[in-house]
């Protein structure tokens, strides 16, 4: 995997990606009143930010230790029954604002840590045989979610209220818009921004994109690449946890919550390259505003959201057969 | 006389003497009735003459062919102990009717079991797919449900908004299998086989999330699924010993394909690809080509099963399209023995009794009355780690070491 200058190879791909995203804007423009292309753009981003979430550690979980690890949609659930939990335990004397913001610190630090025990106890044993890890988060995934079942019945927990300055309404272009979508954007944001700092500007990321690179030189330099591995993973899970929580006071907390996330998360990494996280930055805005589009079409015309699944695919189709290693990926 | 020479001439004199004593056994048994009589008599009448003569000839061609240089000598001890498995399986009715006083082709206990084994066939060729691209030929596909439902919802509904007969549909679902194979190697495998992974799973998603949705309900039915008539001769509730034979045989030409390919130069070709595909593209195989090739095989044989699933059920759910059917026959050839012939038919006859036992269990601990197969779903994900990290051999690996484990 050894590359030039991070910018040069790619400069044709941002180009596409970038033309493809002024082109579905352009798009929502022409079908669309202006107060529609608002609250779409919005959603759009909204979506990109929980995709991103939990592709995010798709990629860094990937590019690190070459694992595909398919329970992320399994810690974005879990991180919000844990934190569903959390709120409810703190119970009603405490500020609504504290709760909340606890819920997210639990989602984060026991997705963290679960991922670290994971990567601990059960990934690793496979190194040696790659198919098999994936096979192996394929089941985890499935035994995470049948635990919640079995836990917490398969109903599903009836959405938390966040803070009420985040439960009022926006007016975007004069259309009314939740307050929350918008926190979450910001928030996704935020850990996007924060996450790709850690990796470009931290000792720890410089460490983390040298064992993507050669793992071997990081290990003869004397750092101790498993703890390294451990940790990324961790963060990893801990962000889709995160992801969870964020999204489960709009989209409530139920035992399949996280397939759905985890499909289109695999679509943004598939998009982007694997590994790649400036990839899977842009990749979950394409697809989070290609989605939101397709979602508005297919509505108005359709009755039906069908669209929204079926257009990201064929992007994904698309994609590979130009341009089989994704938009960021390096040629194979 | 030599020891070999006595076994041969006690053998040849039961050979002289098997075949007259069936036929008394049937014409005494019969008594004058019909044979479908006989054969759907309660208990175990019919299993006494259809089970004499299948077994005499077997040992009869198992212990020639052990002291006497019979040309399918060869053959005898290489496949032993499966043609011993499928003759218990051929004579499976019958014990079972046997052992339940029911009849084997009639409303009764005995029906009820043969619909699990026809449940186990359908899902053991699906295995054997499945163990084709991910053990044999390297490729893990986590869409293999797709060829399955497709098989059963393509057949399923031509025959039931086209009129189409069975032959026909049946025909159209196997293409739709092949050509979805190709389709989804021509995409992705020109890539590592991580995208591939990513892409079969993506792509079997949309398709269940299609039939799932409510845009396509007069065709599909939606979540619901459909149910259509299926041709009398076959209907699995009045003819369900005839189905029962049909999914047994479909099992037989499906394994002894499988195991005819992976043996041929193709195979050996699969499998280096598998072990080490520079090496192999260095000596002149194109990975794309073999890849492509076992992917369109194992989409046809899990249409096939697919089909036979929806003739079964007389209908289909979008559940034959969910990730379930991905995630049985990769356990089951896990669990089997990834890459042996006989692991995933062996993994799915573990699987699914192992399931159906537990679904009537009730356990007691303490004050907690517990039935396992509510939460069937969770134990089948901790067998599936378990089987991951601790035998990845699977129970036919260890075994089939070094004799003919490709």
């Amino acid at each position: 995997m050894t590359q030039g200058h991070p910018a040069s190879p790619h400069r044709r791909a941002v180009l596409a990606a970038s033309l493809f995203l002024v082109g579905v804007v352009v798009l929502n423009v022409f079908l669309f009143p202006p107060a529609q292309v608002g609250v779409i753009l919005l959603s759009g981003l909204y979506q990109a930010m929980l995709f991103f979430l939990v592709a995010s550690g798709l990629a860094i979980i990937f590019g690190l230790l070459d694992v595909l690890n398919l329970a992320q949609g399994a810690f974005f659930m879990l991180g919000a029954y844990v934190g569903f939990g959390v709120y409810r335990l703190l119970g009603e004397g405490l500020a609504l604002g504290v709760r909340f913001a606890a819920a997210l610190l639990a989602a984060l630090l026991i997705g963290g840590l679960l991922g670290a025990l994971v990567e601990r106890w059960l990934i690793r044993p496979l190194y040696v045989r790659p198919l098999f890890q994936i096979v192996l988060t394929l089941g985890l995934a499935m035994v995470l979610r049948e635990a919640v079942r079995t836990l917490y019945g398969p109903a599903g927990l009836i959405p938390i209220q966040p803070p009420a300055p985040l439960r009022t309404t926006l007016t975007v272009l004069g259309a009314q818009f939740e307050t929350y979508r918008v926190f979450i954007i910001g928030m996704g944001g935020g850990l996007m921004l924060a996450t790709w700092l850690l990796l470009r500007r931290t000792r720890l990321g410089m460490v983390i994109r040298a064992g993507v690179e050669d793992r071997e030189m990081v290990e003869a330099l004397g750092i101790p690449v498993g703890r390294v591995f451990t940790l990324a993973f961790a963060l990893g899970s801990g962000l889709a946890a995160l992801g969870g929580i964020i999204a489960a006071p709009y989209i409530g907390a139920y035992p399949e919550m996280g397939d759905v996330f985890l499909l289109n998360a695999i679509i943004v990494v598939v998009l982007g390259g694997m590994g790649s996280f400036e990839g899977t930055m842009m990749a979950s805005l394409l697809v989070g505003l290609t989605r939101a589009t397709a979602e508005q079409i297919s509505l108005e015309y359709l009755d039906t959201p069908l669209l929204a699944s079926v257009s990201i695919l064929l992007i994904m189709i698309l994609v590979l057969l130009v341009r089989p290693s994704g938009l960021f990926g390096s040629e194979p | 006389m030599d020891r070999q020479g006595a076994v041969f001439f006690l053998a040849w004199l039961t050979a002289t003497w098997a075949p007259p004593l069936t036929v008394a056994g049937m014409v005494a048994t019969t008594q004058g009735r019909s044979v479908v009589d006989v054969v759907c008599a309660k208990g175990g009448t019919a299993f006494v003459f259809a089970g004499v003569g299948v077994l005499v000839a077997l040992l009869l061609s198992v212990v020639l062919a052990r002291y006497w240089p019979m040309p399918w000598r060869q053959w005898v001890e290489r496949h032993g102990w499966r043609l011993w498995m499928l003759s218990l399986l051929m004579l499976m009715p019958y014990v079972l009717a046997w052992l339940t006083r029911s009849s084997a082709c009639r409303r009764g206990p005995a029906f009820f079991w043969e619909s699990i084994f026809i449940e186990t066939f359908i899902l053991a060729l699906l295995a054997v797919s499945y163990n084709l691209v991910f053990g044999f030929a390297g490729i893990l596909s986590f869409g293999h449900a797709a060829f399955f439902g497709l098989g059963a919802y393509v057949t399923g509904l031509l025959m039931k908004h086209l009129g189409w007969n069975l032959f026909l549909s049946g025909a159209v679902a196997l293409l739709t299998g092949a050509v979805l194979g190709l389709f989804m190697s021509l995409v992705a495998l020109r890539t590592r086989g991580l995208y591939f992974a990513l892409f079969s799973l993506a792509m079997a998603e949309v398709i269940h999330l299609l039939a799932r949705n409510r845009i396509l309900v007069h065709i599909t039915g939606a979540e619901d699924g459909f149910v259509f008539s299926v041709p009398e001769w076959i209907n699995p509730v009045r003819h369900r010993l005839l189905f029962y034979y049909l999914a047994l045989v479909s099992l037989v030409v499906a394994f002894a394909f499988v195991y005819r390919l992976i043996l041929s130069p193709t195979g050996r070709v699969f499998l280096a690809l598998r072990d080490n595909e520079t090496r192999a593209q260095m000596l002149g195989f194109g990975p794309l080509g073999y890849k492509t090739f076992a992917l369109v095989i194992s989409g046809l044989l899990a249409s096939y099963a697919g089909i036979l699933r929806a003739l079964l059920n007389k209908g289909a759910s979008p559940n034959v399209l969910s990730l379930d059917f991905t995630m049985d026959p990769l356990l089951m050839t896990i669990l089997g023995g990834t890459a042996t012939f006989d692991g995933p038919v062996v993994g799915a006859f573990l699987l699914r009794f192992v399931e159906h036992v537990l679904r009537n269990a009730q356990f007691r601990v303490g004050p907690w009355s517990i039935n396992l197969g509510e939460h069937w779903a969770l134990l089948l994900g901790l067998l599936f780690i378990a089987a991951v990290l601790l035998f990845p051999q699977g129970l036919m690996g260890s075994r089939q070491k070094g004799q003919e484990t490709p």
